[in-house]
């Protein structure tokens, strides 16, 4: 019996999944903190504590993400690309574009359902934008990061930025606070500007449907709304979004094992 | 704006915030409208070959989106505005686009243009850098090229007495603009640099014709008011590329200046210059095209040998400007990834400290979200020359 | 005026050929060769610009040519640059503009502001010229400009500044109806090249010399166009990362024997490794074309990076200043001159007449779809640096027209209908973001995250390739 590891060290979320030949065992998230190493023997025994599985059942770790070369106990390293579209080929096979919203990047795929990856994008500096800026504009809103789709959602009256650059949209949030704006129509109109970033980000390298999104962002349903509204679509969502490169790590270690 | 009876600035404002409403009106009526880019582009054989003249313009308030696809983002960010807006449909009404040799932005991305939007008609006019005997030859050749390329296109040879008669229009429309500048030498200024700015972004919308009645619209009004409705304040400059919105001139009136002059693109340096009437029209519209046309990317060559002389001679026309126009200190507004302008910020700054003339250089992206970060800053320059 | 402290060294970067190993003291050697000149004063030495077509020229009156872009992509590769960068910006210079450029204006600035060469300058410093020659093209707003901003500190160096366009790719316009007078006007500015270098060195023009070294050159261009079509070869003997040290001679040497020579041997060692099955990597798995932009030349390191994972680079765009002379139409002529302004034709409108035949194409767009298939390319790497829109604007909207008039590689996928059926696919490609020389946009991380996805996914299309 096969116990695998995918562990997927983000610049500010580590992520692991833990599976075997049935299916996965247990997952865990942290923040990364200022110590990729430590952090990512954490993530490993809190999965072996959640998988009811010690040290000596494990056949093989694939680690991914930002802090990859630092997870000094995997059998291998992959990019994170490669491993979000084989987690989201498991997940929802009829993908072929997936729109990661990550806290540094947001990456485009392009993908055939079965986990192979055909070309990919990574938001620059001055193209895409990321999540960073949702967390920035929570704490200046003093609110949680996970509220702020909610609040996006309840917006009457959308602020319109007016620019597309993520350096200067952040400045423009701050400036329209003075201008006496709701946190609501702020957030919405953040969200609205930050989708219309990545959507260029993606028609970059060609879209085609069924799109998911993935990453922390897609646990923003302010984002992900704004995004079908641009796109004027569904767009798919997994259940745990952000464990989707942890998971196809973990399915590219079982699979490791059968070569 | 300043009177509420309706008085033709409501007409200019319509034209500006609806800005090609008149032209699709037109196109309704069977008229083709032919999109231009910059101020290299000789209007005079656009107008003389039946069609009309479009200059496209960005919009500082419209996040760039749809352009971010297929352009760099490290282009002239006036320009990417104008290819987001033009990819995004704005422009379809127009038959046709031409863009000139102005900038690397523009000869690079020509292709985007091109292959990517739906009209019918493009060409690329070809300027050169230099101003010697060669290349008036040779920029003579290549509006000549222009000439029979539009004409091939509109099924109609384009004669000399059709250009006699386009340079004529034009030549007055500049002697109208010249005019309305001249109400700015009073003190305070009969005209806001908000509504001259308008006026002019309107004209350059409409056919020749219709621009020029409305520039006499204008100077009616304005002439009639006998008092100015502005405050006295410092009598301000705007030195820069193209600035076809008011945004910065609201601004700098909103704060109690009065922009008074400008070398803009949208201002000065499309409107002053006349074209020579008596000789070829062709090589006359070259000699205007390339050596009035006051642009930095075109090189003059230092005849003085001396730094103070080059500048003097490069930079005259602010000099010229400032003393007619009576100005009391200068905004240097460059755009962000601008070559031509942004290597000469040094030698600008030079001349206007021999000119003795506080500056404010300004370096901005286009676009309506950094308006309160320039807010402090001409605030404060305002207050500091004020003193 | 803050002087940073020079940024940590680079790897050095390993070269697979012999001859691009012997680019570096080459280039030493000239610096400190105009330094010696300037010093001797016995040869006038002149700031300028690569790919004008006007070495020969330069060299008929025994002018030593000053490669200004050299210089900063030197201080760049030496990872010290950024001192002179910030003197420009202290200027009012925007970080933004072209970056060679403000290199060499914060270097003059400073050298001549202490009239000596500023402390611990690379490789000795930019000497001091005797005059300028710029170009005003229809390729570079910077190159017009930046000598007029330099001349600001240095007002006694005059200009010259010469023009020389071609005419751009228009669809639906024939090129050749516009040669005849492009051709007389670029004429008329190599000739009053020329009458400003007589006056300048008061010397005649040779013109049997001129021809001469316009034959040297034109020699030399077919030379290198063979050698560099021998790196279609599998494995594939050099690499673009090589390729960005034989530059040298192509842009900065032209019209000497010792390019004609470099170029001889680099063939000889060329066949011999292809004789003996040496590629520039070990076990080649992958062949990549750098489609576009010039290199980061602080991480010329990242081509050993590609290599360490397999990739090859068979091919580049940039640097490859030459094209086969007997396929341009180049009319005979006695006047080395009118040679010269031909064969700037000739290059620059090279691929018009193949774009014209293949629908949705275009010049730059059919260089890649012809190397693509000439040297077997999988992927196509672009680098976009943010102050240069000379070679970087329009990269996107290439790759973008590529994709969608050319797509080579066969899958199979299940449809909408659960059906397997076989589509074809673009060419995959990646974009590298930082600068030629500003390295603080530069991040080694993430330059080598972006590499390792790539790879990752020609690891994938070919496993998933339909046969």
């Amino acid at each position: 019996m096969s116990f695998v590891l995918g562990i997927d060290i983000g610049s500010a979320q580590s992520k692991g999944v833990a599976l075997d030949d049935q299916g996965p065992l247990g997952s865990f998230e942290c923040a990364s903190g200022g110590n990729f190493k430590l952090t990512a023997e954490k993530v490993k025994e809190e999965l072996f504590s959640r998988a009811g599985r010690s040290a000596d059942n494990i056949s093989r770790t694939v680690a991914t993400g930002y802090g990859a070369k630092l997870v000094i106990f995997a059998d291998e390293i992959k990019s994170d690309i490669v491993c979000l579209a084989k987690g989201i080929s498991s997940l929802l096979p009829s993908v072929r574009t997936v729109i990661d919203i990550g806290d540094l990047y947001t990456k485009v795929l392009r993908t055939d359902g079965h986990g192979s990856v055909h070309s990919f994008i990574l938001s620059g500096k001055c193209a895409g934008g990321s999540g960073r800026i949702l967390q920035v504009i929570a704490k200046v809103l003093q609110v949680k990061v996970d509220e702020i789709g909610e609040l996006s959602l309840k917006s009457k009256k959308r602020v319109e930025f007016n620019t597309g650059c993520a350096v200067f949209a952040e400045t423009e949030a701050i400036s329209r606070l003075s201008q006496e704006v709701t946190k609501e129509d702020l957030l919405a109109g953040l969200h609205r500007a930050l989708g219309a970033q990545i959507n260029n980000l993606a028609e970059r390298i060609g879209v085609e449907q069924d799109i998911a999104m993935t990453g922390g962002g897609a646990r923003d349903i302010g984002l992900v709304q704004a995004l079908k509204e641009i796109r004027g679509h569904d767009i798919l969502v997994p259940p745990i979004p952000h464990m989707t490169a942890a998971l196809g790590a973990a399915l590219i270690a079982r699979e490791g094992l059968k070569r | 704006m300043i009177d509420k009876e309706n008085n033709i600035f409501d007409t200019v404002k319509n034209y500006y915030n609806d800005y090609g409403f008149r032209a699709k009106d037109l196109k309704r009526e069977g008229k083709k409208f032919i999109g231009y880019v910059c101020s290299f582009v000789p209007l005079e054989i656009i107008t003389a070959s039946g069609s009309l003249p479009f200059r496209v313009r960005g919009n500082i308030h419209e996040p760039i989106t749809k352009g971010d696809t297929l352009l760099e983002t490290i282009v002239c960010p006036y320009y990417r505005s104008v290819f987001d807006l033009s990819v995004k449909g704005e422009y379809d009404f127009l038959s046709g686009l031409v863009i000139p040799h102005g900038c690397d932005s523009m000869v690079r991305s020509f292709s985007a243009w091109s292959y990517g939007l739906p009209f019918s008609y493009f060409h690329f006019v070809n300027i050169p850098s230099v101003c010697d005997e060669s290349s008036f030859e040779f920029f003579d050749a290549e509006l000549d090229a222009f000439r029979k390329s539009l004409g091939k296109f509109t099924g109609k040879a384009i004669t000399e007495e059709h250009l006699r008669q386009a340079i004529r229009a034009y030549n007055e429309n500049r002697d109208k603009v010249r005019a309305l500048y001249e109400l700015r030498k009073a003190d305070p200024p009969l005209i806001s640099g908000t509504e001259l700015t308008m006026t002019l972004t309107a004209g350059s919308s409409l056919p020749i014709e219709e621009s020029n009645d409305l520039f006499d619209q204008v100077l009616t009004e304005v002439k009639g008011r006998g008092k100015s409705p502005l405050k006295k304040g410092p009598r301000i400059f705007i030195d820069g590329a193209c600035l076809d919105n008011i945004e910065l001139i609201k601004l700098v009136e909103e704060l109690g200046g009065n922009v008074v002059a400008d070398t803009i693109c949208n201002g000065a340096r499309d409107h002053f210059p006349k074209t020579d009437v008596g000789g070829d029209p062709i090589h006359a519209l070259a000699h205007r095209y390339l050596d009035k046309i006051n642009c930095p990317k075109t090189y003059r060559a230092n005849r003085a040998g001396t730094f103070e002389g080059d500048i003097a001679n490069r930079f005259g026309d602010v000099g010229t400007y400032a003393r007619e126009f009576r100005v009391d200190g200068a905004i240097l507004y460059v755009y962000k990834y601008c070559d031509p302008f942004g290597f000469e910020v040094p030698a600008r700054k030079a001349y206007y400290q021999s000119l003795n003339l506080p500056l404010l250089h300004l370096e901005d992206i286009y676009s309506a979200g950094t308006i309160s970060q320039l807010r402090t800053r001409v605030q404060a320059f305002l207050e500091m020359i004020g003193q | 005026m803050a002087e940073e402290q020079k940024e940590a060294k680079p790897k050095k970067r390993m070269t697979a050929t012999k001859a691009a190993a012997s680019i570096g003291p080459m280039v030493k050697e000239f610096i400190t060769g105009t330094l010696q000149a300037k010093a001797e004063g016995k040869q006038k030495v002149a700031y300028t610009f690569i790919v004008c077509h006007h070495e020969e020229i330069f060299r008929a009156l025994d002018v030593i040519p000053v490669w200004t872009e050299n210089f900063a992509g030197i201080c760049g590769a030496k990872r010290d640059a950024e001192r002179f960068l910030q003197r420009a910006e202290s200027l009012g210079l925007s970080r933004s503009l072209c970056t060679y450029a403000l290199c060499g204006i914060g270097f003059d600035q400073w050298r001549e502001e202490l009239g000596q060469m500023p402390p611990e300058a690379p490789w000795g410093g930019q000497v001091r010229p005797d005059f300028m020659i710029s170009s005003g093209q229809i390729l570079c707003d910077p190159r017009s400009k930046w000598y007029q901003a330099s001349q600001q500190f240095m007002p006694d160096v005059p200009i010259y500044n010469i023009d020389l366009p071609y005419p751009l790719f228009q669809e639906n316009r024939d090129h050749r109806e516009a040669l005849g007078y492009y051709h007389q006007y670029i004429v008329k500015q190599l000739r009053g090249l020329v009458a400003f270098l007589e006056e300048q060195t008061k010397k005649k023009m040779n013109y049997d010399r001129l021809r001469e070294l316009v034959d040297l050159s034109d020699r030399t261009w077919n030379l290198i166009d063979e050698t560099y079509k021998l790196r279609r070869a599998a494995p594939c003997p050099m690499g673009t990362g090589d390729a960005m040290n034989t530059m040298v001679p192509i842009n900065f040497m032209m019209a000497t024997q010792k390019a004609y020579d470099f170029f001889v041997d680099l063939k000889k060692e060329l066949e011999e490794k292809i004789a003996k099955g040496e590629g520039e990597v070990e076990n080649e798995k992958y062949r990549l074309m750098w489609g576009g932009g010039l290199p980061a030349w602080y991480a010329l390191n990242d081509f050993n990076y590609f290599n360490s994972k397999g990739a090859s680079f068979p091919v580049e765009t940039t640097y490859r200043m030459v094209a086969p002379l007997h396929e341009m139409d180049i009319p005979e002529t006695k006047d080395p001159i009118e040679h010269l302004a031909w064969r700037w034709l000739g290059y620059w409108t090279f691929w018009y007449d193949k774009a014209k035949k293949r629908p949705g194409s275009e010049p730059d767009v059919e260089r890649l779809i012809n190397w693509i298939e000439e040297y077997k390319i999988d992927g196509v790497v672009m680098h976009e640096a943010f102050s240069c829109r000379t070679w970087h604007v329009g990269l996107i909207w290439q790759l973008h027209q590529l994709a969608k008039i050319y797509k080579p590689i066969p899958v199979y996928m299940i449809g909408k209908d659960g059906q397997k059926g076989k589509v074809y696919r673009e060419l995959p490609s990646l974009i590298l973001e930082s600068d030629i020389i500003d390295i603080t946009s530069y991040s080694e991380v993430d330059t080598r995250n972006k590499i390792d996805a790539f790879v990752e996914t020609l690891e994938s299309i070919r496993a998933n390739r339909a046969t």
